[in-house]
């Protein structure tokens, strides 16, 4: 029947090992993200490096440039630093969105668990390289310039929350566009076939949510690019944070 | 609708961060039901203060 939750179920393939009685299996959705990563490194390890490129190499170089050109303006020439951290995410995230939107597979970022791990990875990343970085002066962050010294430590505490907020909001709004997302695909493509078995009045009717479960498709497919590229410049602005903090 | 979750999600974070710490703090100051009243409060205007500044509706903190 109907059951548009589905496709987000994990099942077990094999078990990989049993740590202090916890099971650590592989799942299918190690599978799909072993296969992103394995796509990733063919397109990137496979592209060549000749002087005219090819498809393949035109892809890989135009990433490069795009993720590159995101860290330089969001982040300065400080940032590239980073840029091994933030084009990895960015790939990752893309990659396993791009496969999620074909029918029969498994959409990685459908996850809060992924998703808010991959947002923590970021949050602690520019915990530890701020307090490295800038010490003490780190708290500066915390303390916007030009404010009266009577409302400064509500303000403060306004801004110390807004900042731990941040791994909520960045992991959330990933899941959660994947995840209505492709609830919404399901939906209406079930209302295809319920339609269809009705006869030909059914089939008539079957138009209207085939041609929009058409329009979603490319509509996910945008989104699938969309979010990684959000994803990837709210990392940009949380590093650029942690090599300047103060104003 | 991207957008819209955008914001919404910024809002909503803002108030759990806020009612966690409130939540955490009378557990341990036994201050209970203060410390949520006042930091739900406080989640509310981070909550705020986020969505604002992702809408640029405010220029934010410093230049880029």
């Amino acid at each position: 029947m109907i059951d548009p939750i589905h496709q987000f179920n994990i099942e077990k393939i094999f078990t990989i090992a049993n740590i202090g009685g916890y099971e650590i299996a592989f799942t299918n959705s190690t599978a799909y993200m072993l296969l992103s990563v394995a796509l990733i490194s063919l397109l990137m390890l496979g592209a060549g490096r000749k002087l005219v490129p090819g498809r393949f190499q035109s892809l890989a170089e135009l990433s490069y440039e795009f993720v590159a050109n995101t860290v330089r303006s969001s982040a300065g020439a400080e940032g590239m630093k980073f840029f091994p951290l933030v084009f990895s995410l960015f790939m990752f995230i893309c990659v396993s969105n791009m496969i999620g939107i074909i029918p029969y597979t498994f959409t990685v970022s459908s996850h809060i668990i992924v998703t808010a791990a991959l947002a923590l990875l970021v949050f602690f990343t520019v915990l530890v390289y701020g307090f490295y970085k800038n010490g003490l002066k780190f708290f500066k962050l915390f303390v916007p310039s030009g404010i009266p010294v009577v409302i400064l430590p509500l303000v403060v505490l306004i801004e110390i929350i807004s900042f731990l907020s941040r791994p909520i909001s960045h992991s959330v709004r990933l899941f959660a566009n994947m995840l209505a997302g492709h609830i919404t695909l399901k939906v209406f493509a079930s209302f295809v076939t319920m339609l269809g078995a009705m006869g030909v009045a059914g089939w008539a009717g079957a138009v209207l949510p085939l041609s929009l479960t058409v329009a979603l498709t490319a509509l996910e497919l945008l989104v699938a690019f969309l979010q990684a590229y959000v994803f990837t410049i709210l990392t940009c602005i949380y590093i650029n944070d942690a090599i300047h903090p103060g104003h | 609708m991207a957008r819209g979750f955008r914001l919404s999600s910024e809002l909503v974070a803002g108030v759990a961060v806020g009612a966690v710490i409130g939540w955490g703090l009378d557990q341990l100051l036994s201050t209970s039901p203060w410390g949520l009243i006042v930091f739900f409060m406080l989640g509310f205007a981070a909550g705020v203060l986020n969505v604002v500044r992702s809408a640029g509706v405010v220029p934010d903190k410093k230049p880029r």
